[in-house]
């Protein structure tokens, strides 16, 4: 049994199920310990110990009964057929055609196929290792197929009985005794058929380069976000909470290991002085680890999908983050945090993206810079950590790189997110080669993945 | 404890919970596996009772941890009883400058005090939360980790550290060993992802709103004196609300108050009007109960038109 989980657990994961070698653990254990005898409780010991998000259930519900099936009925032997009437039954499937007599004789006498079997009539009907994809059609039309392929077809299986009975009574078997078992053998087809099916179903699962849920995320986190479908986005932003949660967690430990806190002298002696000086409360030094982000957008026609994301993940990472000021622009700069400290991100984005609409005017980080140093200047200092995300492309106006030079000054640091390859940098209305050197890091983040990447190093650099 | 399945279902039910057999299922192989059970669904389908059933079916202790943002590891874990050591100080006075007295110098001085200090800081001090207290019973408990998703990260990852080490460090202590295992429900209503880590570690329960017949169950059993035709009228139209994508659907726990309600105004049968006036205990905005208003009277107009 335990080598039959562990086949199940990699059909889980070539579906896309996320499993680790700790949880296949358990879940052996598991099985220990519940059984295999009540199918359900099986069952569910196996989902309480695989499966950990509801997302996965319809994947476990369809791939447990490949595995586990309950096999349909099982194969049976003619009941109640008196030694003499299975001497007709012997000498009536010797006489059939050589073609049906193995597959008669199997199913009168409660035979599974075995594995030889099933791979030679797979192979000679086509069920190869190039059918993907879990697509119920082809499942079907493959195990018809098969079916075929070993005379297993209603059609196939009808005349092949006709054969038989005729034999029985030429071989003198009394109406009962035929009835009995012709009734088996249209049971044993039946068992045999969902075994087929199975074997189908299980030969197109293992297939190890079909992946589709988790290989189609893992291709388009790689892929440039400009380039995506607004379906193909639409998943993404699905996968952006998962993702999220990641960042989030590795965030959150780095943190802990970072803040296991040293005495704090002076504000253990300011603490107690209200116990005469006894140092009787004790302060650890607790750094301001979460760092004070100020971002600033461009989220004009070409960055807007960049754009989209990154203000996603920054807010959902808002936990993580001591202070959080976000400004769009596109000729001029916006202040656009209210709508993300009113609404959850995924309602602030479009909010956001929707209040500035793009077309009319020519991207200018120059003059945006301008008003920002106007206007803004206090959400800069030196806890925070400033970041441009944007092609560094100006429609040729003046780029003001000085303007970075003294933000860079009162920041922390100063990072900044182009979806661009640095070779395209400086070619045409491109500035970024002016402004690169000011900021402590670059990153290019044309894809989510890129983009989770430079998040994640954010939180690397604690205060 | 348990010694089977069916064991855990009979002591559920005699805490008056009712475990679908996935429950039973899973709270037998925490049991034995000695893992938390991550318990998500959606509200008041019963994560939080389970956990109370689930310790008085044991005779162990409920401790529970409720979570919340901003929660941190001193409210969680332990707090020094500064009051307790400040009235000790005073109390040992003397004795304080007995011992300092005889110094001749000020370091000599401190150096004493120095020496008395883990007298203060002492598990005699330490005011332990349910984090600790759970780990350091000297009898298993349940510990309730009720809606971890409220919590930060940070407190995830801290969380995470002692279920998994069964340890704790405190500064002035040392590390503290768990006495006891406790056996752990963590409840979530998915507000926010939980880290994979977490997730990885606990058998994973997600529990949906339950069956007819199992919250026909459990209204006859929580509410024994609503006449059976009416708790069950009740309960098929919970059932029903919950098919329509309302902003917020009943709970198990809105049917029972419902049923409760019922039983408060002495109700016969549910006609219209007692649907009308009681329909805003099971629902909770208003547009939620017009909505319903409507859809169950056009039901009503339907079977009607059949008969
Ligand atoms: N299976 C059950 N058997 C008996 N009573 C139940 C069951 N499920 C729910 N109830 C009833 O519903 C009430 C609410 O359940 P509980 O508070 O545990 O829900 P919850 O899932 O923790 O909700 P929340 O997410 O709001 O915390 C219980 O007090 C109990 O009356
Ligand atoms: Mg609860």
């Amino acid at each position: 049994m335990d080598e039959r989980v562990v086949e199940f657990v990699s059909a889980l994961r070539s579906n896309g199920v996320r499993v680790s070698l700790a949880e296949s653990v358990d879940s052996l254990k598991a099985v220990e310990v519940i059984g295999v005898l009540d199918r359900d409780r099986f069952k569910n010991a196996l989902k309480a110990t695989l499966i950990k998000e509801p997302a996965d259930v319809p994947v476990f519900e369809q791939i447990f009964p490949l595995y586990f099936g309950s096999g349909g009925p099982e194969m049976q032997q003619p009941q109640g057929l008196t030694k003499e009437q299975q001497e007709m039954l012997e000498r009536a499937l010797d006489e059939l055609r050589q073609q049906i007599q193995e597959l008669m004789r199997m199913l009168a006498q409660g035979q599974r196929l075995s594995d030889e079997q099933l791979r030679e009539a797979a192979r000679k009907s086509g069920v190869t290792r190039q059918m993907r994809g879990m697509n119920q059609q082809v499942r079907e039309w493959l195990t018809e197929r098969m079916l075929r392929q070993l005379g297993l077809t209603p059609e196939q299986l009808r005349d092949a009985l006709e054969s038989l009975m005729k034999q029985l009574k030429m071989q003198g078997m009394d109406r009962e005794g035929r009835q009995e078992v012709s009734e088996t053998i249209q049971q044993n087809a039946d068992a045999m058929r969902e075994q087929v099916s199975r074997f189908v179903g299980q030969n197109m699962l293992n297939q190890p380069s079909d992946n589709p849920r988790r290989r189609r995320i893992d291709e388009l986190m790689n892929r440039p976000l400009s380039s995506l479908s607004d379906a193909e986005a639409e998943e993404l932003r699905n996968h952006v909470r998962r993702l999220v949660a990641q960042l989030r967690a590795r965030a959150a430990l780095r943190m802990r290991r970072a803040n296991q806190g040293n005495l704090d002298a002076k504000s253990t002696i300011r603490h107690n002085q209200r116990y005469g000086g006894v140092p009787i409360e004790i302060k650890l030094r607790r750094h301001h680890l979460k760092p004070k982000l100020t971002v600033i957008v461009d989220v004009s026609t070409s960055m807007r999908p960049v754009a989209e994301f990154l203000l996603q993940m920054v807010y959902e990472m808002q936990d993580q983050v001591s202070k959080a000021r976000s400004f769009a622009f596109i000729d001029d700069i916006h202040d656009i945090s209210q709508p993300f400290n009113e609404h959850r991100p995924e309602d602030a984005v479009p909010l956001v993206l929707h209040s500035i609409p793009p077309g009319h005017y020519n991207t200018d980080l120059g003059n945006s810079l301008v008003t920002f140093s106007r206007e803004f200047l206090d959400t800069v200092d030196r806890r925070t950590t400033l970041i441009f995300v944007g092609d560094g492309r100006n429609n040729y106006n003046d780029p003001r790189a000085d303007l970075v030079q003294m933000l860079k000054m009162r920041a922390r640091r100063v990072v900044w997110m182009n979806p661009e390859p640095p070779y395209m940098w400086g070619q045409g209305d491109s500035d970024m080669l002016a402004y690169a050197p000011l900021c402590d890091a670059v990153h290019q983040v044309a894809t989510l993945q890129q983009l989770a990447d430079a998040i994640d190093d954010l939180f690397q650099h604690r205060v | 404890m348990f010694n089977s399945i069916a064991d855990v279902t009979s002591g559920l039910l005699g805490q008056q919970y009712i475990a679908s057999d996935e429950i039973a299922t899973v709270v037998y192989l925490a049991e034995k596996m000695g893992k938390p059970i991550l318990a998500e669904g959606p509200a008041g389908v019963g994560k939080t009772e389970l956990s109370k059933a689930w310790a008085g079916a044991t005779g162990r202790e409920l401790i529970r941890l409720q979570c919340y943002e901003g929660l941190d590891e001193s409210k969680a874990l332990y707090e020094w009883e500064y009051a307790k050591q400040m009235l000790y100080t005073q109390l040992l006075r003397d004795k304080l400058s007995q011992i300092v007295g005889e110094a001749q110098t000020l370091g000599q001085a401190a150096d004493r005090l120095a020496g008395e200090e883990n007298v203060f800081f002492s598990m005699r001090f330490l005011l332990p939360r349910p984090l600790l207290r759970a780990i350091m019973s000297d009898k298993p408990v349940v510990l309730l980790i009720d809606e971890i998703d409220r919590a930060d990260a940070e407190f995830e990852a801290f969380l995470l550290e002692i279920l998994s080490d069964f340890q704790v460090s405190v500064p002035e202590l040392g590390t503290l060993k768990a006495r006891t295992q406790p056996m752990v429900v963590l409840t979530s209503n998915n507000t926010r992802e939980l880290s994979e880590a977490l997730k990885r570690r606990a058998l994973y329960l997600f529990i949906d709103y339950p069956s007819l017949e199992s919250e026909l169950n459990i209204v006859r059993m929580r509410v024994p004196d609503l006449s059976p035709s009416v708790a069950k009228q009740c309960v098929e139209i919970v059932q029903r609300l919950r098919g329509l994508d309302l902003k917020k659907s009943p709970s198990v726990a809105e049917t029972v108050d419902w049923a409760k309600a019922l039983v408060a105004i002495n109700a016969r049968h549910l006609d219209d009007k007692t649907l009308n006036d009681t329909l805003t205990v099971i629902l909770k905005h208003e547009s939620d109960i017009q909505r319903a208003r409507r859809v169950l009277s056009a039901g009503k107009a339907r079977d009607v038109g059949v008969r």
